[in-house]
């Protein structure tokens, strides 16, 4: 385990992981989000059509982030069933190789327990702990007095919620009616 | 003259080698009407353009399909720190294919700051007038009636109204606007009168040649003269290289890809001005806030800016001044932009139709050693640039007032509650909890800040000590290069800056003209 460095090395590494490719291309970018193939199942389960920037672990990450970011709601449509996470993985795919890798890194730090155990206390990797806590972490990132994390709170959040409303089986449950009919002029 | 053509990257199957009057990097506001203005006095004009080419039958009114498409780094544009989020345009046409349509003269106090602080010489109001009298008639630039005005937009408006503040109608470029409010997706029926419909396309019936998917990458120069601009071609679908390249050999080189992007091409092709280049970037920094009312706003629908105030354009010595507008609100900018995770943000989320949202744009640029932001490289092969944009305490001593002042409108129009895109969102029910504001976080990455107007990074003036191109956008110590597009300004504007672009464009056009011969 990398002891304490949750804090990316200094010089080159960090200035990178600072740099607003933490999202890069991601945050807006799932444009391809209805065009996926997208299939049902448990979150952890590997999307059908495989990985194409991120890990199993990574992925798992990302999945878990999504459930809590995007929680059930009644007549919202689950990130299980949209593939958010998936989504998100294919939207990085288009992004800066540079961007991928500090994703991929982001995802990690979210996961570590040491940095749980740093920052609240806790001895568990991300993915292993109840939702409440996993939004007691979720809050930690957003408020933290390090800028680097409230970065990375704004760089997941940002391409999952991106990846999720970009879809436009959303539409109907934020009363949103989708583009209008047109006539050539 | 023949006719010109918009060749897409696709097109392009061996390397090019290319002679001309001029080249313009950059197909926006800037290019387009210096491209137009070219051809016209029968020069041969070459435009490179890196975004692709796509017009209204592609325009399909989605936000999943658009900022891909037609924005730049795929709508995530940013500061390194994601502290300020950046829209702008990346397709033929710039941001005009992409922007809310509202169109402003450069206010004349603008114009006496750059004379007087600046050394800019010759852009005074009279030199103005026939260049946006020209365009205004071209692009059909006229007062949206206030009885099309949208929900959302008759907030503003009410809200102004009743406290009496300082309201006034925009002007937009439309045509047959069918009010759709689809304008930042690109104009489905063609209505918006943006560069892809007005001057580029006369320029091309007048002969333009126009490569779309081309990024340039470096201007060549010898001594004072640039010799060829070095481009290469991308492939549609995945925006990487294709490998096949294009070299032009121009009389005349102008940079035109916008703040940012001009004078990243500038320092590519080591051409720094002694570190000025990149420097002075402005933004009008956006502070948000959203209201939730009990009848439907639909801020989807409809005209997406119709109406401003200048109440607090000027707010004295050593403060921000900003002014007042609104957004149109569709579901993923929506999502991303308002704050919070989880249940209280999927609550928001599904009370969209009756959510509005309201806009502050900071005046940045005017106070002494204000210093903007700055554009950098990584790498000599890295297209991704490092944007940098220190927020200062008096930044956010203008967020401050600006939140207050736009809940007080919103709550005083009927909104049931109002609330601050803090990471941990404000809510105001009432006059007497606007106090909450105070004790809110103001901070970078604690409070959303975005912007969709860049200016500045190229800026004009007389002393090549203090800026990048003269007084005829040429750029210091070069006879045949220049920079026409928003980054020559030396300051933010005040006002949406598309007709101040097309304006400078259209006058600067006559210098680029005399410089080929």
């Amino acid at each position: 385990m990398r002891s304490v460095m949750y804090l990316p090395p200094s010089g080159q590494k960090r200035r990178g992981f600072l740099k607003k490719g933490l999202v890069g291309g991601a945050l807006l970018a799932l444009g391809g989000v209805g065009a996926l193939s997208l299939r049902k199942g448990p979150p952890r389960d590997l999307p059908h059509e495989g990985l194409k920037v991120l890990d199993a672990q990574e992925y798992a990450v990302m999945a878990a982030l999504a459930a809590r970011i995007i929680p059930d709601r009644p007549g919202f449509p689950t990130v299980e069933e949209l593939g958010t996470a998936a989504a998100a993985d294919a939207v990085l795919q288009k992004t800066d190789p540079s961007v991928q890798a500090e994703v991929k890194q982001l995802l990690r730090l979210f996961e570590n327990a040491v940095t749980n155990a740093l920052f609240g206390g806790r001895m568990r990797p991300f993915t292993a702990l109840l939702p409440p806590a996993q939004d007691d972490v979720l809050r930690e990132w957003r408020d933290s007095r390090l800028s680097v994390r409230r970065t990375g709170y704004q760089a997941l959040r940002g391409l999952l919620l991106a990846a999720y409303y970009g879809d436009a089986r959303t539409w109907a449950a934020v009363g949103y009616p989708g583009p209008v009919e047109v006539k050539a002029p | 003259m023949s006719d010109g053509r918009i060749y897409r990257g696709a097109e392009v199957t061996a390397d090019l080698q290319l002679s001309c009057d001029v080249c313009i990097v950059g197909s926006g506001p800037g290019g387009a009407v210096l491209a137009h203005e070219l051809v016209g006095k029968g020069l041969s004009v070459v435009m490179l353009e890196e975004g692709g080419h796509h017009t209204r039958e592609g325009f399909d009114q989605r936000e999943s399909t658009a900022y891909p498409r037609l924005y730049q780094e795929l709508g995530n544009r940013s500061t390194d720190d994601l502290s300020i989020q950046i829209l702008q345009g990346r397709s033929v046409g710039g941001g005009s294919t992409v922007n809310w349509c509202s169109s402003f003269r450069t206010p004349d106090r603008v114009l006496a700051h750059w004379r007087d602080a600046h050394g800019v010489e010759g852009l005074t109001p009279e030199a103005l007038a026939p260049h946006f009298e020209a365009v205004e008639k071209r692009l059909s630039i006229a007062e949206w009636p206030l009885e099309l005005m949208n929900a959302n937009n008759r907030v503003l408006w009410d809200g102004c109204g009743k406290l009496g503040y300082q309201r006034a109608l925009i002007r937009r470029n439309v045509s047959g606007c069918a009010n759709l409010g689809s304008c930042g997706f690109g104009c489905p029926v063609d209505a918006k009168q943006s560069m892809l419909v007005t001057y580029l396309k006369d320029a091309v019936a007048a002969g333009l040649t126009l490569y779309a998917n081309t990024r340039a990458e470096r201007f060549e120069w010898n001594g004072r003269k640039v010799t060829a601009v070095h481009a290469e071609v991308m492939d549609e679908a995945t925006d990487r290289p294709t490998g096949r390249r294009i070299t032009v050999r121009p009389k005349v080189a102008v940079a035109s890809g916008g703040a940012i992007n001009s004078p990243a091409l500038l320092m590519r092709s080591d051409l720094f001005a002694q570190g000025r280049v990149g420097k002075r970037l402005f933004l009008h920094p956006v502070v948000v806030m959203g209201a939730e009312f009990e009848k439907p706003v639909e801020g989807f629908r409809g005209a997406p800016q119709a109406c401003y105030s200048h109440q607090f354009l000027e707010r004295g010595q050593g403060k921000l001044g900003f002014f007042l507008e609104v957004p149109p609100i569709h579901p993923m900018l929506a999502a991303t932009t308002f704050s919070g995770f989880g249940k209280d943000h999927q609550a928001l989320m599904a009370r969209l139709p009756y959510v509005q949202a309201m806009l502050a744009l900071t005046v940045d640029g005017f106070m002494e050693d204000e210093e903007g932001g700055t554009v950098r490289l990584r790498g000599p092969r890295d297209r991704r640039l490092k944007i940098d944009y220190p927020l200062k305490p008096y930044h956010f001593e203008a967020f401050k007032v600006a939140c207050r002042e736009m809940a007080r409108i919103q709550l005083a129009a009927g909104a049931k509650q109002v609330m601050s895109l803090h990471a941990d969102p404000v809510v105001i029910r009432n006059e007497q909890e606007l106090a909450k504001l105070e004790d809110a976080p103001w901070a970078p990455l604690r409070l959303r800040v975005v912007t969709a107007h860049q200016m500045g990074g190229c800026s004009m003036g007389k002393n090549p000590d203090q800026s990048v191109v003269d007084n005829r956008l040429r750029y210091h110590g070069m006879d045949n290069l220049f920079v026409v597009d928003g980054s020559v300004l030396p300051t933010a504007l005040g006002v949406n800056p598309q007709e101040t672009l097309f304006a400078i464009a259209r006058w600067g056009s006559h210098h680029v003209a005399a410089a080929v011969g």
